[in-house]
């Protein structure tokens, strides 16, 4: 039996892999990936002005530029990821430089006095502004009328200064519990979510799509009789849960294989290119692994990486029984198609828990739900790495997964059994429940 | 030899099968008839293992059915059990393994069988590219690539033209010489007649029907009578004793009689016709015992 077990799990593992829409969905994936990991690359190339500066031509009658420079580079060091800006002050008339800005990416900043408004100016641009840069303008330029306002009131420089400046806020946390790192952790665990859940949430629904299409097909043609007159459901049974976790641990593997290769991509890009990407883009991979180290969010997913990897593979497995326990009662893809939509649901929630799970901090909801199999594998690794669970809990979740999984399969393979033989949806729950209860 | 000895199906309260028994020995071909929902499929499938009997027993060669067991039996089903994404040599490499041969073996018995029915050059292509007939073909090396013990046929013919019935036959009996006990069942009585020696007629799971054909036949006492001659006074030819029923066809006229003993009286009525070219007294056929058994026509 062990060598059917075998060859049934070989099988099934090919059928998957061999099919087209693998092929084709992982070449996508993959060049899906490599463009995301490059994507600034990948503009530039098709002429994308992604690393282009913006240039302002200041013509100043107010004798403003001074404060103005100071202004808008403070602001816009701020914002540096979305835009780089060029200041130039300029005594060129309006008229020619209007000639100079065609189908280039400037603007002319004219500012001059007012009697009314004090200062008032005028921009000229080729192409519509883009809403930062009309935002970045408008700020600079109302610091500007402040502090005009100011000086001709009487008041001294340093008190302008003083003034004008911002309120400086010291923040200091008392939560004995809490890292020093507390703010920069929930950053980096938040985005950790996405990258964890996101995949895990696509490679379960792909999971219970193979499973229920490869049951469905075995019973629509009848040759389940042949293959369960010559296995046991049990094997049968076995062979269909171990394959399809097999499968989207391979997945998961490639998309990990891909990930890598969109580095090694984007790290060879960088070097040829030396002097044209950026600082700051080029040193971003290892400034985020950096800050991972920092806020200790990579000390917590070591310790907890067994037990994580451990819970998705319970759950790979719970998913998959269930899915394979609906096929067997099932004719027909259309059937299983409407009968796995509740497992879909249940996925669903968890998804939408586990990405709202750091807005909703430390609440107790969310904490009872990472205990619950088939939701925990989303949820639990998430608040685990908020910091909103320990280690204990997340194994006692770990735990309860498997046990539950250990119970679904018990009960399941009783189902199956009658389940797979089954052709007529008359009495089908009646036929169900008394499955469950038969030994 | 298989053994089915008082075999009880129940599911839930409803009886499938009600204390059946039969006996195949080896090298013999026994036909199962009964009307759809008599309990042919669920006999089959306790016979595969892929049912518990509520009682009795079933036993093949005095082992009683398991896993190690069903690897000795061959099953071609009703409808087309393959796989239709798999090529032929895929789809009887599946099979094979799951019945315990190992590959090597596997693929010499699929030259051997591709080449006897003529579709050698289809072996690397899809099941669901092959004619019906062609998967028929498939489906049925597909059950007997292991040498089975035991063969069960349900409807082999079907979707097969009458060359090709003809070869499935060939090999039928050939298996039977080797010794492989064969259960056949066909809505085609003709088949069943010229294949079966002996049978069990189902009705709501129960036999009413059971034995060697040649003695089932020699017990029903009707006989019909073939005639071919000019002028016959039909309604005169109804009213002779014995006669139940004339029918008259194209070429010929069939006469149905209560016995054997009213076969005098009706060769006595058409001596007197003229230009009589036949006279052929034949038993009933097995559709005309299953319909006088059962109630309804077997073939419809």
């Amino acid at each position: 039996m062990k060598t059917k077990l075998k060859f049934l799990i070989k099988q099934s593992l090919k059928k998957k892999i061999k099919t087209k829409w693998f092929k084709v969905a992982n070449i996508l994936i993959l060049i899906l990936l490599i463009g995301v990991v490059n994507i600034d690359r990948v503009i530039s190339f098709f002429g994308g002005d992604f690393e282009n500066s913006t240039k302002i031509y200041v013509v100043d009658e107010a004798n403003a530029y001074t404060l103005f420079e100071k202004n808008f580079k403070t602001l816009a060091q701020s914002l540096e990821d979305l835009g780089n800006y060029e200041l130039e002050n300029t005594t060129k008339s309006i008229d020619e430089l209007k000639e100079e800005i065609k189908e280039k990416d400037s603007v002319i900043l004219n500012i001059s006095l007012s009697n009314e408004e004090y200062i008032k100016a005028n921009v000229i641009s080729f192409d519509p502004l883009g809403t930062i840069t009309e935002q970045l303008l408008q700020t600079s330029l109302n610091g500007i009328k402040s502090a005009y306002v100011l000086q001709n009131s009487g008041i001294s420089e340093n008190e302008i200064a003083a003034l004008t400046s911002n309120v400086s806020i010291s923040k200091e946390v008392t939560n004995p519990e809490l890292e020093e790192n507390a703010e920069g952790h929930n950053i980096v665990s938040s985005g950790l979510i996405i990258v964890l859940i996101v995949p895990f949430f696509l490679l379960i629904t792909m999971l219970t799509q193979m499973i229920g299409a490869e049951i469905n097909d075995e019973k629509s043609t009848r040759s389940m009789e042949i293959i369960i007159s010559n296995v046991s459901p049990k094997i049968h049974f076995a062979s269909k849960i171990i394959s399809s976790t097999l499968f989207v641990v391979l997945q998961a593997l490639i998309l990990i294989g891909y990930a890598l290769i969109a580095l090694l991509i984007r790290k060879l890009l960088t070097s040829s290119f030396v002097g044209t990407v950026p600082e700051e883009v080029s040193g971003y991979v290892s400034d985020t692994l950096n800050m991972v180290k920092n806020t200790g969010v990579l000390d917590l997913l070591l310790k907890g990486a067994p037990f994580i990897l451990l819970l998705f593979i319970f759950s790979f497995l719970a998913y998959a029984i269930v899915a394979g326990v609906l096929a067997s009662m099932t004719t027909n893809i259309e059937d299983y198609q409407q009968l796995q939509t509740p497992l879909m649901i249940i996925l669903l929630v968890g998804y939408y828990i586990a990405i709202m799970a750091s807005a909703f901090e430390g609440a107790l909801f969310v904490k009872i739900v990472a205990y619950i199999p088939m939701l925990s594998f989303l949820i639990a690794p998430v608040i685990y790495l908020l910091g909103q669970i320990s280690l204990l809990e997340l194994v006692i979740s770990t735990i309860i997964c498997g046990g539950v999984t250990y119970l679904l399969f018990y009960f399941g393979l009783r189902i199956y059994k009658v389940g797979i033989l089954n052709y007529s949806s008359q009495d089908l729950w009646k036929k169900i429940f008394k499955s469950v209860k038969e030994k | 030899m298989l053994k089915v000895e008082n075999v009880t199906k129940y599911y839930g309260n409803f009886l499938a099968v009600d204390h059946l028994t039969f006996e195949v020995k080896d090298g013999e071909i026994f036909g199962l008839l009964g009307v759809n929902g008599a309990g042919k499929t669920t006999t089959f499938r306790m016979i595969n293992g892929l049912l518990d009997k509520t009682e009795g027993s079933i036993t093949l060669d005095g082992l009683p059915i398991d896993y190690s067991v069903t690897d000795k039996i061959g099953f071609l089903t009703e409808e087309r059990s393959l796989l239709t994404k798999l090529t032929v040599k895929e789809q009887a490499i599946y099979y094979g393994i799951l019945k315990g041969m190992e590959e090597k073996k596997i693929l010499e018995k699929l030259e051997y069988w591709l080449d006897r029915f003529h579709i050698t050059d289809y072996k690397d292509r899809k099941i669901k590219e092959l004619s019906k007939g062609n998967q028929q073909k498939v489906q049925f090396i597909t059950a007997i690539i292991n040498e089975p013990k035991l063969l069960i046929l349900d409807e082999p013919f079907s979707g097969l033209d009458p060359i090709n019935v003809q070869q499935f036959m060939d090999v039928i009996r050939e298996l039977k010489n080797k010794g492989t006990s064969i259960i056949f069942s066909s809505h085609r009585m003709e088949h069943v007649e010229m294949f079966c020696e002996k049978l069990v007629v189902l009705v709501h799971g129960k036999s009413v029907l059971a034995g060697e054909l040649k003695q089932i036949k020699k017990e029903y006492r009707k006989k019909n009578i073939h005639i071919e001659a000019n002028h016959i006074d039909v309604e005169a030819l109804k009213k002779v004793e014995g006669v139940l029923e004339v029918l008259v066809n194209e070429t010929e006229m069939v006469v149905k009689i209560k016995s054997d003993e009213n076969v005098k009286n009706v060769f006595e009525f058409i001596k007197k016709c003229q230009d009589v070219t036949k006279f052929v007294v034949e038993d009933a056929t097995l559709n005309e015992i299953f319909l006088e058994k059962v109630g309804v026509n077997y073939e419809n």
